[in-house]
């Protein structure tokens, strides 16, 4: 019955997507527009290619600090002013930080353009290091740290098994940084900090909406040419070894929703295998059909959520798999189901109609995030800096219908490996102890 | 109101961005079907999907008594399994064209929302019509769903309490009253919540007379509305009146409601009181001076407990609007220790607007920035389709998005200090919850006014009386 609806034709051209501008200043900034005239409002994304793969031990955090610093003055302008600049004009602005990048987000009227690109231009020009405003923000952060870390079993767990997944690549870092870090940074480490790497041409920015390209790269040149290049920062060299066997984190605390995390070393954002782990991952946990929620959560009851999240970065990443048991759940028996699952897919591989219906779920996807300039600027973005070029987008209906079901298999046999993969279990304090699983 | 439109495109070219930003409603039908279902379609061609929002009219306060959660649930069972397929069948369909289908329950209405490719209309009404009218409410289905939704408020006791803060808030400040019952349940209530109780609410209120379905995106006017008015003519009205909801008075004093939550190291507050309901005609001066005070990054309160002084990683406040009437609260959070001195920060902030109000640079800055972000939210289908099922829920007209641009430019420190005399709850007249560590800092919270307290580990949002 199904069968009918499956077959995936629809792969048609990206609307608008001839009409994608891009252009690097003389200074190295490299600058991509898409205009889009639905609404008379512009999504101006600058993705600075700094994460907390830049980090080391004492200045862990540091990237995601500066995403909040970047907000604090200016030599020209006091604490707060680049926030009045944009709330005046219209625009609201945010920004995040991962563990490769760290993107600055203003969502601005049309007319307010020129208004952001001055102070935009500003900050990476002039950013001020105040030790009085430092210090607060040292406070911001730690709240934030409290809120997602300390005060979250499920980002507690989450920040042990990703330091213990890699051995020597950065990515161990957590992004919000260790307590210790935070606590002492000094000023200096931030000067070098944004020096390497606020620099225009380790800059892409991305601008979406109604806009007319030919002015808004004339506008951008007088704003943002004049801010000199530096040497970019050096290359991460390090690669994560080959994992040698499979490594357990055991956390147990006054909980009681046991959690269980799998994180199985994946790939890079450009390896040309993303799609097809894209498609295996929706197989396992996209929706009330995925294997994963069927089993464990529908048939079985032994977790009430089972979710999937895979890094794509510039460096090889991890693809997780995320459990919540109920209360006084059995972490061992959800543990040996997922196993089971995961033999299963090795073995077996997926079916046609799987791998149709994960397709099709993909397809819908891809439109529903290009439905807005601000899902525009997402993914033209996270396709330039971090997979293979801003043209791939516009190629990924094409890329997910070629993928075969022995793509897949092959994937679950390179990736889901016992001896690839991080377990993280978080149990009551109580039963803690019966589990004995110790690192 | 609307009688001030023409001048004030005027005033607001004056101000740098806000002319020409307004959002006008694209061309859109509006039918009726015999049975009283309202059917609101509009097409939308940017990408080839189709969007729709159906919105049924009840929700948590048609909820029996103690039993929180039924409007809720009955939403969750609605997609697990309807018509001829069973729930797993039921989701392969959805899943196989890449659609999706959300159910929630709300305060006063129960939605099922979603989006399909265009190529799939036709399925995607059959399905919404089989959700609607043929839903199998499988007793399985919903024990499972029961047990689940328990699970899911004992999980975020343990990692989100910044979300159920505000479920406290809301159920101390309107207790008793049905716009105070949490939407999706309490422990307690949806233990309480039998297979007959979704039945009966099935029965008595879902139907034809209860139905508005918006439907935007890339789809032919004519094709869809013959095949909704055919999917949907036939079916029933729903077996009771909407029974009217009460009168709810202000908190005059202050008081708290203490939860205590030992591990955390935060403490997690909230502090409101009753506000204005959703057609209030003070509308622009509302959202431009609540702007002003919580409603964005430099917002007295975020500069406050933020910016200035580092307690918190962000403070905010904001407006519930309902059908009746509405609560305004704001909220924040901060470590243990400096639990008093952010509240005292809170509330002194929330004087100073009573004292100061507000300056005619802020008013201006506060109509620029609503000016310039209320058209991101109306750009997609899925976002217009939700408008328009909102617009028809409250009985509002197109002027509520058309005019809106004019009316916030027309918006004078006058009419904020209006707002905030008449709706902005004094310092004095909340109701404050605080969840955290009570041994910490109950003695600290005594000064507020009389504290009730409670256990995050209680099985219900209020203290037992």
């Amino acid at each position: 019955m199904c069968c009918i609806y499956a077959a995936p034709s629809a792969t048609a051209q990206v609307p608008g997507a001839d009409q994608v501008q891009a252009v690097t200043l003389a200074n190295g900034m490299q600058i991509i527009i898409w205009p889009d005239r639905d609404i008379p409002n512009i999504a101006l994304f600058n993705w600075v290619h700094v994460g907390s793969r830049n980090e080391v031990p004492g200045i862990t955090g540091l990237a995601h600090f500066f995403e909040h610093m970047m907000f604090n003055g200016t030599t020209t302008r006091p604490q707060g002013e680049f926030d009045r600049v944009l709330e005046a004009n219209g625009a609201r602005n945010n920004a995040f930080t991962s563990n490769d990048v760290t993107v600055y987000q203003d969502w601005l009227p049309r007319a307010a353009l020129a208004a952001v690109f001055e102070v935009e231009a500003d900050r990476l020009r002039n950013l001020a290091f105040d030790p009085k405003v430092i210090e607060s923000e040292r406070g911001v952060v730690h709240s934030e740290r409290r809120l997602r870390v300390e005060d979250s079993f499920v980002g507690r767990l989450q920040e042990q098994v990703q330091a213990t997944a890699f051995l020597a690549h950065p990515y161990q870092i957590p992004t919000i940084g260790w307590p210790s870090d935070i606590a002492s940074w000094r000023i200096e480490d931030l000067k070098t900090f944004f020096a390497t790497n606020y620099a225009p041409n380790n800059c892409t920015l991305i601008l979406v909406g109604d806009i007319e390209p030919k002015s808004a790269i004339a506008l951008a040149k007088q704003y943002f040419e004049s801010i000199p290049a530096h040497s970019p920062p050096d290359p991460i060299r390090t690669q994560e070894p080959k994992q040698e066997g499979e490594r357990r984190v055991n956390i147990s605390a006054e909980a009681q929703t046991p959690l269980v995390q799998f994180a199985y070393h994946g790939l890079s954002g450009a390896d040309p295998r993303q799609p097809a782990l894209e498609l295996m991952t929706r197989i396992l946990t996209d929706g009330d059909a995925s294997r994963l929620h069927r089993v464990l959560v529908e048939e079985q009851k032994l977790a009430i959520s089972a979710d999937s999240y895979v890094d794509r970065g510039f460096d090889p990443g991890l693809a997780w798999f995320l459990l919540t048991l109920p209360a006084g759940g059995d972490a061992k028996k959800a543990e040996t189901a997922f196993d089971l699952e995961i033999e299963r897919l090795r073995d077996s591989g997926v079916t046609a109609q799987e791998l149709a219906r994960a397709r099709s779920q993909a397809l819908a996807d891809f439109w529903r995030g290009l439905a807005t300039i601000d899902g525009k600027a997402e993914a033209l973005g996270q396709y330039a800096v971090l997979q293979g070029g801003y043209e791939r987008l516009f190629d990924m209906p094409r890329a997910y219908e070629s993928v075969t079901v022995e793509d897949i298999r092959k994937l679950a046999t390179d990736l889901l490996r016992s001896t690839n993969r991080t377990v993280g279990v978080l149990t009551a304090a109580t039963t803690a102890t019966a589990q004995g699983e110790g690192r | 109101m609307k009688t001030f439109v023409a001048t004030l495109l005027l005033l607001c070219s004056a101000c740098v961005s806000a002319a020409g930003n307004g959002v006008k409603v694209p061309p859109f039908e509006r039918v009726q079907l015999g049975n009283g279902a309202v059917v609101l379609l509009m097409e939308r061609h940017d990408v080839p999907l189709i969007a729709f929002s159906a919105v049924l009219r009840g929700g948590a306060v048609s909820d029996p008594t103690g039993e929180s959660g039924v409007a809720s649930l009955l939403a969750g069972v609605l997609q697990k399994g309807a018509g001829t397929r069973d729930a797993v069948q039921f989701a392969e369909t959805v899943a196989s064209v890449g659609g999706q289908i959300d159910t929630a329950a709300s305060t006063e209405s129960i939605s099922l929302s979603g989006s399909f490719l265009a190529r799939d209309q036709q399925l995607m009404v059959e399905l919404l019509a089989d959700m609607l009218q043929r839903p199998r409410l499988d007793q399985a289905q919903f024990d499972t769903l029961r047990a689940r939704q328990i699970e899911f408020i004992r999980a975020a006791k343990e990692s989100d309490l910044a979300a159920l803060t505000p479920i406290y808030g809301e159920a101390q400040l309107l207790a008793g009253h049905p716009y105070g019952r949490p939407v999706d349940g309490s422990e307690a209530s949806l233990a309480a919540i039998k297979h007959d109780d979704l039945q009966q609410y099935y029965q008595q209120h879902v139907g034809a007379d209860r139905l508005i379905i918006a439907v935007a995106g890339d789809f032919k006017t004519s094709q869809l509305k013959q095949r909704i008015s055919r999917a949907f003519s036939g079916w029933r009205k729903a077996g009771t009146q909407l029974a009217p909801v009460p009168k709810v008075e202000r908190v005059a004093s202050r008081r708290v409601l203490l939860v205590d939550a030992p591990d955390s190291v935060q403490s997690y507050f909230w502090a409101g009181n009753v506000a204005v309901a959703k057609n209030d005609p003070r509308r622009p001066a509302l959202e431009v001076t609540n702007t002003l005070f919580g409603g964005r990054f430099t917002s007295m309160l975020n500069t406050e407990l933020r910016i200035r002084t580092g307690l918190s990683y962000g403070a905010s406040s904001h407006f519930d609007r309902l059908l009746q009437t509405g609560h305004w609260a704001l909220a924040s959070f901060t470590q243990t220790e400096t639990t008093i001195q952010a509240l005292d920060l809170a509330l002194a902030t929330l004087d100073k607007l009573h004292e100061s109000g507000l300056d005619p640079t802020m008013v201006d800055s506060g109509k620029s920035y609503v000016q310039g972000q209320f058209p991101l939210a109306l750009e997609t289908a899925a976002q217009w389709a939700a408008q328009l099922a909102t617009l028809e829920f409250y009985g509002l007209d197109r002027r509520y998005v058309d005019d809106y641009s004019a009316q916030l430019g027309a918006v004078t420190p006058a009419d904020a200090k209006k707002v905030i005399d008449e709706v902005f709850p004094p310092s004095t007249a909340l109701s404050i919850v605080v969840v955290g560590n009570a041994s910490a800092i109950r003695e600290g919270l005594r000064k507020y006014g009389p504290i009730t307290e409670m256990k995050l580990a209680d099985p219900t949002f209020e203290p037992n009386k």
